[in-house]
């Protein structure tokens, strides 16, 4: 396949002396052309720090990123030529409209004005911003100005196209369109390197999944392979009483050889092995009608629970849950 | 939606490189318009600080002779484009840098020297009404017979260039609060310790010594003579003191602004 964007060994360290955080120790990766690739891990995994390196605002302390066959860190400014960036902070565009601003960003770009124009107008049908397109954005919403930045990367998208958090802030349906036009870029040819927390909804989209935890890459794979060593099992999910942790009669009596994680928040999961599913469900209906547990699932294991059992600290946890 | 067909994206080449001047011209015109709310105030604060110079030094120095009238008249378009370049400048370039959009604006395929020169064209054009009105006002009110020459005009683009990228450089190589620290104590410096409204003479020996290196006199000396050519000159070692301030701050802005930590 026609590789966009190839880093070798990357290494960047922030800090002197006793405070050294190596933000990227040894990281490799690839995206290809059409390839939608998911960029996970918590915050201070490394995730921007790449990501800024790849753009030309960081330099590497070692190892190679090469995008399109050039060499980026010695060439930044040809790297930028090929990238397009949707940065994990809102771009204030205070005194534009979101449609000004997506047409002057693909003009200063090198779009064909009349090409950007058309190409501004889907955009912005796509992802239903036309109420506010108009609107100047120091009145829009978030979620509104969130889309606007991601169609400012979007309307003449770079070889590589870079998203760092693109649905942050957007409602459920319009969160929906965002990831069509996402892998419309791909389709397009472009390489989508999609920086998200968002593990769940990611998982339907990327074709990919790199999973970085204190600057090295856990995971490299695509969520079929990912999810593969947890075939065969399923997650039960537990809600339980407020009261339980306060009155000792309330404590649940959990089924045999199942491993209990408490989510915190009176939450608690468990891998449960497909055969023994059946006497799970009936454990867990019984505990309901007894008014003991508020709710329970039973869900196939998710790339999430992957995600969890690879970074797998509380902090984390609590992460994905918030 | 019906728009998706033609609408495609074209990704399997990166677009052909824009003339620089295009992209110059698209730049400026993303800076000013993400600034229209407030350009027009400070535009309309940078014409009361000729007026409250050319007012406020009046009442200080009382009933001013034809020389010192002269001086605080050709002073006042001075102090406006220093402000603008000197306090103006690094404000905004601070607060892009705080708000995040200076880092995003340098992932665009921008070359680094084509954004700097938009970014002080802006900062340049933005000082001129200021000047004007300076001029205007200065000689209305101390009644002073001006010779003003041609090239009074590049002069001013000059002035107005060099205070806008030395704001520029100090705003992109120190940390946004210690920038704007900066321009606050240059403000006064420049109002007060600064042979602009009156003659270095009245300055101390040490004083003198130091402007003759520093760009702020010249840029005084180069707008004086500008416009009162029959009373002034200006030396030519001025000139060069004055150009070689204007290519370091350009050269400093565009090391900071090319700089990967």
């Amino acid at each position: 396949m026609d590789d966009v964007l190839r880093i070798r060994d990357l290494h960047k360290k922030f800090g002197r002396r006793r405070r050294v955080v190596h933000a990227n120790a040894g990281i490799d990766l690839t995206v290809a052309a059409g390839q939608v690739l998911g960029l996970l891990g918590h915050n201070g995994a490394g995730k921007s720090t790449l990501v800024n390196q790849v753009v030309g605002l960081l330099r590497p302390d070692a190892g190679q990123i090469v995008l399109d066959g050039v060499d980026a860190v010695a060439h930044p400014e040809q790297a930028r030529r090929l990238t397009s960036v949707q940065a994990q902070a809102n771009v204030p565009i205070t005194g534009l409209t979101p449609r000004t601003a997506i047409e002057l960003v693909g003009r200063i770009r090198g779009g064909d004005t009349a090409q950007v124009r058309t190409r501004t107008s889907h955009l912005i049908d796509a992802l239903e911003l036309g109420e506010w397109a108009n609107t100047q954005s120091e009145k829009v919403s978030g979620g509104v100005a969130r889309l606007t930045a991601f169609a400012m990367a979007a309307v003449v998208p770079g070889r590589l196209v870079v998203l760092d958090e693109p649905t942050n802030d957007v409602d459920p349906v319009r969160r929906r369109l965002l990831w069509r036009e996402i892998r419309a870029l791909a389709d397009d040819g472009a390489a989508v390197l999609l920086v998200t927390h968002n593990v769940r909804e990611a998982e339907r989209v990327v074709d990919r999944l790199v999973v970085l935890d204190n600057g090295t890459v856990l995971a490299d794979d695509t969520p079929a392979a990912l999810t593969q060593s947890r075939s065969g099992t399923l997650t039960l999910e537990v809600d339980m009483l407020p009261s339980v942790d306060t009155v000792p009669m309330l404590r649940l009596a959990w089924p045999e050889g199942l491993v209990v994680t408490d989510r915190g928040q009176g939450r608690a999961t468990a891998a449960v092995p497909a055969d023994q599913a059946a006497a799970v469900v009936a454990w867990a209906s019984e505990t309901l009608a007894a008014g003991r547990i508020e709710r329970y699932a039973l869900t196939p294991a998710s790339l999430e629970d992957v995600y969890i059992e690879l970074v797998g600290s509380q902090t984390t946890n609590e992460e994905i849950a918030a | 939606m019906s728009t998706a067909v033609t609408a495609a994206p074209t990704v399997t080449a990166p677009p052909a490189a824009l003339s620089p001047l295009r992209q110059l011209g698209l730049v400026v015109q993303w800076q000013m318009r993400r600034r229209t709310q407030e350009l027009p105030l400070l535009i309309l604060l940078q014409l009361l600080i000729p007026v409250a110079v050319v007012i406020g030094y009046g009442l200080l120095v009382g009933d001013a002779g034809p020389v010192a009238g002269l001086y605080l008249a050709t002073g006042a378009p001075v102090i406006t484009l220093v402000t603008v370049g000197l306090v103006g400048t690094p404000q905004f370039v601070s607060q892009s840098r705080t708000e995040g959009s200076l880092d995003w604006m340098r992932t665009l395929p921008v070359p680094r020297t084509l954004f700097l020169l938009a970014d002080l064209a802006v900062w340049t054009l933005v000082a001129m009404p200021g000047m004007v009105t300076g001029v205007i006002v200065g000689a209305w009110r101390f009644d002073v017979d001006l010779a003003p020459t041609w090239w009074v005009v590049p002069a001013a683009l000059l002035v107005a260039l060099t205070a806008a990228a030395v704001g520029y450089a100090l705003a992109t190589m120190m940390s946004p609060p210690l920038a704007m620290l900066m321009s606050q104590v240059l403000v006064f410096v420049v109002l007060l310790f600064t042979p602009i409204s009156f003659p270095a003479e009245r300055m101390p020996d040490w004083a003198q010594q130091m402007h003759t290196w520093l760009p702020l006199e010249p840029m005084a000396q180069a707008i004086r003579s500008g416009l009162a050519s029959n009373d002034f000159d200006m030396p030519g070692r001025s000139w060069v003191v004055l150009a070689v301030w204007c290519a370091a701050a350009v050269l400093g802005a565009r090391w900071a602004l090319n700089r990967r930590h």
